[in-house]
């Protein structure tokens, strides 16, 4: 099986006035291709620090992280921000829709950054949320749509640049269960098209939900159950 | 990303706080507002002065021997062939003598008159017509003829029935002395002190003759060839002059001079306000200076987003770069428009002519982009830096 996301031997370590925190502690594993992965833990475990890690949201302070076999140590924030347009899809858990911009734009964002003309930026997003069932929600602004909407189109805009992987950070964390099974299934679609799924959860329920769970305590690994 | 995404995005960021946008940007519409309103009421001052100098006026120079040493012996009607001959420029130097008294006819007495003693150019060079009858000839003066054109204003005052040509005045200087009117001039204003409308021309062998008895002249009127700088002809004249008579024995007025001298003064003011106005603006920068990070210590969120979703540091910097352009441009561009409005009344009260100086144009366009550069900066290159991870759980 080929790896999406190989982290190797990666520590991510904070000062805090004199002390230091080992958020994450040599840690190494590996996301394949078309899985659907759960990383589970209880707050402070280091689970955010690795989302941010395997997000391109953050970098190690030792180690390497392979996105698509390459190697993403020493790279400029510049080829970063390369990667997590491409590469990564973000849904978060509330949702990140920037307010002052319906949900067409909010979708055309990753493909304005990606260079995209605005013809045929347009004509993806539309696609997009016609995908994820919003095809009568376009021109609402965020705060026209509900908890389950919002997450739809958040998941739209993770989508668009037909990402390597979908890195979700509690998705369902702010809906309640009716609506977050909807988000599940919906996820589950997609892995079954053959995306690539990691959800970075404390929900035992969402995780159990996933063929993979990685348990984190104290910034390591405390059980992968590959 | 395309320069037209990052306006809009800057437009719609304004629009959202309006009055805070406003508030923010009051400093540049004022500081814009005050140098445009100077620069332009300093063209129109300036403008304006140069239009009340006489278009006749200001390519003659007058010489004036002063006192009557012997020093001011040279000054004869001789003399006037010398200044053509010595100075490069000089289209003409035409001898002038005058002086006041009293001009009667019949019951008509008016007092003061200036009378002139002029050679036949005089007239020519001054751009001055006859509005009835004829002007000098060479034979008038030569002849020394009691011969006399009169301005339109004294014509009025001795002939209320406007039967002046061909009838006698006497003038009353010593003696009084009975004179042939042969001219009535056009009236023609000039705003050099002596109105020629006010005067009586005779000629200038004929004066001599009879009130003077003396070779000197009362004043030389030298005209500058078309083509020469009035003000350097009358620089040579005063060189010259300097070197053959001393500086202390005559006098020379040269509109071009003093036109030249008045243009400086109120660019040199116009300027200095400018300068002081401009300060207003670099004020009004500091304002953008603190609106801006205002937005993106408020925006830290939305700039979390942004680079979660793929946007390079350089494309945040850009972003909130074209916002803080795009304010105080729009702020130069309101200032503009309301310093046009109060230059324009300001000049129509001060009886100036209105205009919009192509500089405080471009000073009202240039500036607040330059302004909106120099102190969005610090802002954007915050905004750049942001650690993404730290954005984000700012939002």
């Amino acid at each position: 099986m080929k790896e999406v996301i190989v982290l190797d031997d990666v520590s991510r370590i904070y000062r805090m006035g004199d002390e230091i925190v080992y958020a994450l502690n040599h840690v190494s594993l590996c996301i394949y291709d078309g899985s659907l992965t759960s990383i589970m833990g209880p707050s402070g475990s280091g689970k955010s620090t690795i989302m941010s890690i395997i997000g391109c949201l953050d970098v190690p302070t030792y180690g390497h992280v392979l996105i698509d076999v390459e190697d993403t140590s020493g790279m400029s924030e510049k080829d970063l921000s390369y990667i997590r347009n491409r590469k990564i899809g973000f849904v978060f858990q509330h949702f990140s829709l920037l307010p002052k911009m319906s949900a067409l734009e909010n979708v055309e964002i990753p493909l304005l950054y990606a260079g995209v003309r605005p013809k045929e930026r347009r004509e993806r997003a539309e696609e997009m949320l016609v995908r994820v069932g919003l095809s009568d929600r376009m021109k609402h602004r965020p705060n026209e749509l509900s908890g389950g909407q919002k997450q739809r189109v958040a998941i739209a805009r993770a989508l668009v640049n037909n990402p390597r992987l979908i890195l979700a950070d509690e998705p369902t964390g702010a809906l309640d269960s009716t609506t977050g099974h909807e988000v599940m299934e919906l996820f589950h679609g997609l892995n079954e098209e053959g995306k690539t799924i990691v959800f970075v959860t404390h929900d035992r329920s969402l995780a159990s939900e996933c063929q993979r769970i990685i348990s984190i305590r104290d910034g390591g690994i405390e059980d992968d159950g590959l | 990303m395309m320069v037209s995404e990052n306006i809009r995005m800057a437009l719609r960021s304004m629009a959202s706080s309006k009055l805070r946008t406003f508030l923010s940007l009051l400093g540049i519409v004022i500081g814009v507002a005050s140098v445009v309103a100077i620069m332009n009421l300093g063209q129109s001052a300036a403008e304006s002065m140069s239009a009340s100098f006489d278009v006749g006026g200001l390519n003659m120079i007058t010489v004036r021997p002063r006192g009557r040493g012997r020093e001011t012996m040279i000054f004869t009607e001789d003399f006037s062939y010398t200044l053509q001959n010595e100075i490069d420029g000089v289209q003409e130097v035409l001898p002038l003598v005058s002086s006041t008294a009293n001009v009667r006819q019949r019951d008509e007495i008016a007092e003061s008159v200036v009378v002139q003693g002029v050679t036949s150019g005089y007239f020519a060079s001054n751009s001055l017509e006859a509005e009835n009858g004829r002007l000098f000839s060479v034979e008038d003066n030569i002849s020394r003829r009691q011969v006399a054109v009169i301005g339109t204003a004294l014509a009025e005052d001795l002939f209320p029935a406007g039967n002046a040509v061909g009838s006698y005045v006497s003038v009353m200087r010593n003696q009084s002395k009975s004179f042939l009117v042969v001219g009535v001039l056009a009236s023609h204003d000039t705003s050099q002190g002596s109105s020629f409308d006010d005067a009586l021309f005779m000629p200038y062998n004929t004066y001599t003759e009879r009130f003077r008895h003396t070779d000197r002249v009362g004043s030389y009127s030298i005209k500058v060839k078309d083509g020469y700088d009035a003000v350097s002809v009358a620089e040579d004249i005063e060189d010259y002059l300097d070197r053959v008579a001393g500086n202390d024995y005559y006098r020379l007025f040269s509109p071009a001079t003093v036109k030249a001298m008045a243009d400086e003064v109120t660019g040199t003011f116009t300027v200095f306000l400018a300068a002081i106005a401009a300060i207003s603006l670099a004020v009004g920068g500091i304002g953008i200076m603190n609106i801006m990070l205002v937005s993106v210590s408020e925006r830290t969120g939305e700039i979390g987003i942004r680079k979660a979703l793929g946007a390079a540091p350089s494309v945040i910097r850009k972003q909130f770069l074209s916002e803080s352009v795009v304010v105080s441009a729009s702020g130069g561009l309101i200032g503009l428009i309301l310093g046009i409005i109060i230059s324009v009344a300001g000049a129509l009260i001060s009886g100036w002519i209105p205009v919009i100086s192509s500089g405080a144009v471009t000073v009202a366009v240039g500036f607040p982009i330059l302004i909106g550069i120099f102190f969005g900066w610090y802002p954007a290159a915050k905004a750049a830096s942001l650690q993404p991870m730290e954005a984000l759980q700012r939002e």
